[in-house]
């Protein structure tokens, strides 16, 4: 099966993403650490099935805690196909470390600008096609507890891995 | 699809391309990633290089060195530098962000849950309205009356019993559904009519307190007292968890860095943190004295504190540097609070009913059997060691099973009328040091290992007895009446 982690920072709502992907449920809060070991779940995009696989928050790919050496184990030994990297929309340049770290792994990797509605309401406006021509992957805006762009980020999980 | 890192200084850029020379082997992940976690000497990658490398490793190792021995400071300091650098040049380009108004109300309360001279009374006013009023008034008070009083014993109790003994002629057997301590009267009555109400009253509390965005807030507010227990306010996080259930805040100690911090807030969740649903029947059990309510809160937190700051003192080690995003407060969502709740009481009542149940079974074939009356025979003298009646015998063997089993045991000897006010008292405390439950020293044992865990237990286990003893003590001593 081909399988796709979504990977981040604490608290930037990768369970929610994982919660609309799969129609599983996996606890949800709103601070960092809520998820310590992996979550395991399936989805089908047009006939063709995927795991997918949430993951406990990491800063950076030199983890200091044990569930970002879990997170760090899955990327380095778990045979992906693809990686999701969910960030919070209203604090990129806290994000964006990261996706420079995951983009060098070499995986087939996708940005979900996640909590893209609290980052507008704030009033903060993010050129997505100046992320994607500088990092060369896909940026998506997403909402996950609504499931705001849930299709659009499905059609390039086909695109990437299939 | 490769990217290539081009956001370093020319030196470590050189480095860089010289140690992914020097990677012959084939990995998982791109030889740049392996190169740029050597520079920062990350144990992990080394080990695993050093496996598949054999002798070129020590080449690498030597130009790890060199390029250290060029910065004055650690390489992991200036690759992270550099690549903020990299990072706040792309932001500065696709990103705009306007001047903060907008959050001024949030902000403002997120600085008072902070501020030491705001913060506690928030915290008093959010365990008052929230745990104390909700929970223990209304869950445990009004929900159970009515649940348990009109719903049980009322209507199901009287048809059940009546369908059990039309059903079955023999009175043995007729005791194992509907007797004192039957499948039926006493399993699932404590699970539906005592249990379910407050656990669900607390879920709801707690999820939304959970999905404000408060607990992190708490963890600011609380570090500078964890610090003289040797925790930092990190470790709020899964204390506060605890008072949902300790066996999932037990898990949740992986967020801690140090063995020694997993170590001291295990101990302190297991002795300590009541869980939700013994939270909640001790809340409703001692509302109406508060002078015991007062004293189980001093005499909890008091050895919370006490036990933390002794074990900090005998674990010596490092203490960690306090940090921790701070979420947004939000509005809680509701259908995200109702469906957390919701699957929580389910996972709590499927661990829950098949022990209750299997509590009920075990205690009939005990009093069949005579075993029971042995055991609370053998019990007797560490009861009233106590200074409790022979009756909470039974509470302490079941505390054994679960403490919230105990508990909803305590709730039922309380409502007959059988204990003092002071009786009251030390039962209530003594249950809340206790071991939680079978689940939690399982996970101990999967998180900390057998060894520690049956340290822990043996400990704790005397200083729950130790404590309701040297209370009993004193109680009598000083003449002392709650």
């Amino acid at each position: 099966m081909t399988k796709i982690a979504l990977v981040g920072s604490p608290n930037v709502g990768k369970s929610a993403l994982f919660n609309q992907l799969t129609k599983l449920y996996v606890s949800v809060s709103n601070y960092p650490g809520t998820t310590v070991s992996l979550a395991r779940g399936t989805m089908t995009i047009q006939e063709k099935l995927y795991e997918v696989i949430d993951t406990p928050g990491m800063y950076s790919l030199l983890p200091i805690t044990d569930e970002e050496r879990v997170s760090r184990k899955i990327i380095f030994e778990g045979n992906l196909h693809a990686m999701i990297h969910v960030v919070d929309a209203k604090n990129l340049e806290r994000m964006l470390p990261l996706t420079f770290q995951l983009r060098e792994v070499g995986l087939p990797l996708i940005l979900a600008l996640n909590m893209s509605d609290e980052a507008e309401k704030s009033g903060i406006e993010i050129q997505a096609p100046i992320l994607e021509k500088y990092l060369r992957l896909p940026v998506i805006k997403t909402v996950s507890t609504q499931g705001v762009g849930m299709r659009l980020l499905k059609e390039k999980i086909y695109e990437f891995a299939h | 699809m490769n990217s290539h890192i081009d956001y370093l200084d020319e030196p470590l850029q050189k480095a860089l391309l010289q140690i992914i020379e020097c990677l012959k082997s084939s990995y998982a992940v791109s030889k740049q990633t392996l190169a740029l976690l050597l520079l920062q000497e990350d144990p992990y990658v080394e080990t695993l290089v050093q496996k598949e490398e054999g002798e070129a490793y020590v080449k690498i190792k030597e130009l790890v060195q060199k390029t250290a021995a060029g910065y004055s400071e650690p390489l992991r300091f200036v690759i992270t530098m550099n690549r903020q650098k990299a990072v706040d040049a792309l932001v500065s380009q696709s990103v705009s962000s306007p001047k903060r108004s907008s959050l001024k109300i949030s902000n403002f309360l997120s600085q008072l849950m902070i501020h030491p001279l705001t913060g506690y009374p928030i915290v008093a006013l959010i365990l008052y309205y929230g745990l104390y009023q909700f929970v223990g008034v209304f869950g445990s008070g009004t929900l159970v009356d009515f649940i348990e009083t009109t719903i049980f014993e009322n209507h199901i109790n009287p048809w059940i019993t009546s369908l059990v003994q039309g059903l079955l002629p023999w009175k043995v057997i007729q005791d194992l559904f509907v007797g004192e301590y039957g499948v039926f009267t006493l399993g699932v009555r404590y699970a539906m009519a005592i249990v379910l109400p407050i656990v669900g009253t607390f879920f709801i509390a707690f999820s939304m307190i959970e999905d404000s965005g408060y607990l992190p807030r708490l963890a600011l507010l609380l570090d500078r007292s964890f610090k003289k227990i040797g925790l930092n306010g990190r470790a709020v996080i899964p204390m506060v968890l605890g008072l949902g259930c300790d066996t999932m805040a037990t898990m949740v100690t992986r967020i801690l860095e140090t063995k020694r911090e997993k170590v001291i807030a295990t101990l302190l969740l297991a002795l300590a943190i009541p869980c939700s649903a013994q939270l909640g029947l001790i809340l409703a059990l001692l509302s109406p004295v508060p002078s015991a309510l007062f004293l189980w809160g001093g005499v909890v937190i008091g050895e919370f504190f006490l036990i933390g700051y002794l074990t900090a003192k005998l674990l010596p080690g490092r203490q960690p540097q306090f940090f921790m995003e701070l979420p947004p407060l939000r509005l809680p969502l509701f259908s995200n609070v109702m469906s957390k709740t919701l699957s929580r009481i389910q996972w709590y009542f499927m661990e829950v009913l098949p022990l209750f149940v299997i509590a009920s079974v075990l205690i009939w074939a005990g009093q069949l059997t005579g075993l029971f009356g042995w055991i609370i025979e053998l019990l007797k003298p560490l009861v009233s060691a106590l200074g409790l009646p022979a009756e909470a015998a039974i509470i302490i063997l079941f505390g054994f099973f679960r403490r919230d089993y105990g508990a909803a045991g305590l709730f039922d000897l309380q409502s007959k009328n059988l204990l003092t006010h002071n009786q009251l008292a030390i039962a209530a405390i003594t249950l809340t040091l206790f071991l939680p439950c079978v689940a939690q020293f399982l996970i101990m044992k999967k998180e900390r290992g057998l060894q520690t865990t049956l340290l822990m237990s043996a400990f704790i286990f005397a200083m729950a007895f130790g404590t309701g003893f040297l209370l009993n003590l004193g109680f009598n001593i000083f003449g002392v009446i709650l």
